[in-house]
């Protein structure tokens, strides 16, 4: 599915350089080792702006839930509906998730529960995304 | 000088604070509505702006005030949150130009000021305190009430609008482009509409609680008939349809679990209402109707989208913080007007509040029994979104109205119509208000 | 055997905003044997309603997700969709196996040609 592009702003660049060079990382509190997702100026547990760093995850992950998109609002979709929209959590930190459209996964017939590995896609502009595709037991 | 954000001091967003300060010493007296219409026709009499004047007329009007007492204005500047003004379209100089104009020339076009409605409205002469309360009605209430009671404003009003423009909604804007701020993208690329997170949340309550998207469609018959109840409305005003099982359980998914009709229909429309302080409501021509309480909620998902657990947790949370305030509990409740726009959340707000007893997971089970307005558990007698368009005030209308006994053929009659609640939008970062017909 | 399926809003005159195409012309379609009926976003019950205000027996009335049921249900030598909107009427109808008119290219009714 050829997404719309991306073009990183000052808060997001790293996650996105990162996504090109094919590596997932989180932004991540050091005073209070603690993920976030998105990525925020400061930190929301502990309020902390000063120790934000990336942190390189490992790159799996498990379907938290999903949905079915039959009417997306992005132009550049709607040739592709009906398409899956799953929300992943990430094994580092259940609490964080990322969404997507589980490239090989039939609509409809999403394994909730199922184990997902990154792999990288890109978008209409060349920027690489983050996307998930169900690990074979 | 430029209207500010209300702010964070003026919302009642924490728990354990006690019964609010101002209970029962702020009443809402008057209603003004506008006439709905699916679309703005190009007419200059039916842009936001105007038709926001005519509202706001109407609820002076309603609460037989002299607009010279009027020294309060409460209001959200954002009329849509869909319907885009496309870039390096023309502004119509003639509609925009049939009004007094602000600097931003899509003031009372798509978007509304304060300073618009002042300029517009020259019989409010002594108005001295304007504020916004961004994001809803539910919203701008909550300050409207804090502002009379803090002594802000003696007599003050409050208004919400929506623009709707040709086109389809969302469908515009950043959606239309080829690129995406990385911000942005992180939530947008995949294309999810805006129902979807609340999808993704019913999906997870039907998984937990063994429950089916088809036990909604009770819920959905109960608002549409309601909201053909409501003169205000857009389907009592142009399609008076209703909406059978068989209807919504043959509707097209939007994001599947949400179909088309669990999707608000975007329309325009403008409410006001009149804000006094119970002192000067005795002089007015409608019964007071006092506020108990307001309360919101700031609770903020871990991540991209709100999990069950966190739904339930603030839903839980925010009905401790209206009760408390309140100085009431659930069995006080005549009837409930949590918000419905999506359809596929108002089980959390009511779960939330243990209404009529209800525990997580027990609400589609109560829709399947009599949730009707002659009942004794009314559900919604607005209507609200599903029953009257898209607004997220139709609730707080129907309160106002359902305790001065003048709902007409809206009026629940299974119960006496003496303490209720409402408030939207979404479960977490709502804002809700008790209505009392009594000040204590 | 020819199936018309129409759109009711921003397609018939009845529409919500209102189309071009007349009842008149979905009248005459069925008085020539055309199958008749309606897909749209409008609740059944609610194109139901105004088949019979205006009294004529279609044969169906689906949901706008719905055309390959007609297809299904019904046997013609050409299937006709009639709609106003790119998204929800000439793709679906297409992925249907329908022959696409926009309104204007339906208002001469050119199926009975």
């Amino acid at each position: 599915m050829a997404k719309q592009g991306v073009v990183p702003d000052d808060l997001t660049r790293p996650f996105w350089e990162a996504a090109n060079d094919n590596r997932l990382v989180i932004q991540n509190c050091a005073a209070c080792d603690r993920l976030q997702h998105p990525p925020a100026p400061r930190c929301h547990a502990c309020g902390s702006d000063g120790q934000l760093e990336w942190k390189e995850m490992s790159g799996r992950g498990t379907i938290y839930n999903y949905g079915v998109v039959h009417d997306c609002p992005v132009r550049l979709l709607q040739e592709d509906q009906p398409f899956n929209v799953a929300v992943v959590m990430l094994d580092e930190d259940p609490g964080i998730q990322m969404y997507s459209h589980l490239p090989g996964t039939p609509v409809d017939d999403v394994p909730v529960g199922a184990a997902v590995a990154v792999t990288f896609e890109a978008t209409a502009n060349g920027q690489k995304v983050p996307e998930w595709q169900v690990v074979e037991a | 000088m430029a209207t500010p954000n209300a702010p964070a001091s003026m919302y009642r967003a924490e728990e354990g604070v006690g019964l609010w300060e101002h209970r029962g010493k702020v009443c809402a007296v008057g209603v003004g509505h506008s006439p709905t219409a699916r679309r703005w026709d190009g007419r200059p009499d039916t842009t936001v702006g105007a038709i926001s004047l005519l509202a706001l007329r109407r609820a002076i009007a309603d609460a037989g005030v002299a607009p010279e007492d009027i020294d309060g204005l409460v209001m959200d500047p954002v009329t849509t949150t869909g319907a885009y003004w496309e870039a390096g379209k023309p502004i119509p100089e003639d509609i925009v130009g049939a009004y007094q104009r602000t600097d931003d020339p899509l003031d009372g076009l798509a978007k509304l000021s304060a300073e618009w409605i002042l300029k517009n409205m020259p019989e409010l002469a002594n108005v001295k305190f304007t504020m916004y309360g961004p994001g809803c009605m539910s919203n701008a209430i909550c300050v409207a009430a804090q502002a009379v009671g803090d002594g802000l404003a003696h007599t003050c009003l409050v208004l919400k609008s929506w623009h709707n423009f040709e086109g389809r909604y969302y469908q515009g804007g950043a959606n239309a482009g080829a690129a995406l701020p990385g911000s942005a993208a992180l939530r947008a690329l995949w294309g999810a509409p805006a129902c979807y997170g609340t999808a993704l949340q019913f999906a997870e309550y039907c998984r937990k609680y063994g429950k089916s998207h088809d036990m909604m469609a009770p819920f959905i018959e109960n608002s549409r008939q309601n909201g053909l109840k409501f003169p205000e409305g857009y389907w009592a005003q142009h399609r008076p349809e209703e909406i059978t099982p068989e209807d919504y359980n043959a509707a097209r998914w939007i994001a599947k679990p949400a179909n088309l009709f669990d999707n608000d229909l975007p329309i325009m429309v403008s409410a006001a209402y009149l804000y006094t302080t119970a002192e000067r409501a005795k002089d007015m021509r409608q019964k007071p109707v006092y506020i108990l309480n307001h309360a919101a909620s700031r609770t903020r998902p871990r991540s991209l989208t709100p999990t069950l657990d966190e739904v339930e947790e603030d839903t839980a949370r925010t009905a401790r913080k209206i009760y408390e305030g309140a100085g009431i509990t659930a069995d006080d409740l005549s009837f409930e007007n949590m918000y419905d726009g999506f359809t596929l959340f108002h089980q959390f707000h009511i779960e939330g509040l243990g209404y009529r007893g209800m525990k997580f997971g027990e609400a589609l089970d109560f829709y399947q029994g009599d949730i009707g307005i002659d009942g004794p558990n009314p559900i919604l007698p607005s209507g609200g979104n599903i029953g009257c368009g898209r607004s997220r005030f139709w609730m707080h209308t129907d309160c106002i109205q359902q305790l001065q006994q003048r709902a007409g053929a809206r009026q629940v009659t299974g119960v006496r119509p003496e303490v209720a609640v409402s408030g939207g939008p979404m479960p977490l970062g709502g804002h809700y208000t008790v209505w009392s017909a009594s000040p204590d | 055997m020819i199936l018309l399926s129409f759109d009711i809003d921003g397609t018939l005159t009845v529409g919500d905003p209102p189309g071009i195409l007349e009842m008149e012309l979905v009248r005459e379609a069925k008085r020539r044997g055309c199958l008749v009926g309606s897909c749209s976003d409008r609740p059944i019950s609610a194109q139901r309603a105004i088949w019979r205000d205006h009294e004529i027996e279609v044969d169906f009335t689906v949901s706008k997700h719905m055309l390959p049921d007609v297809k299904a249900q019904f046997e013609a030598d050409v299937y006709y969709h009639i709609g106003d909107r790119e998204d929800l009427d000439k793709r679906p109808a297409e992925q249907a196996g329908f022959e696409f008119l926009w309104p204007h290219e339906a208002a001469t009714a050119p199926w009975l040609s």
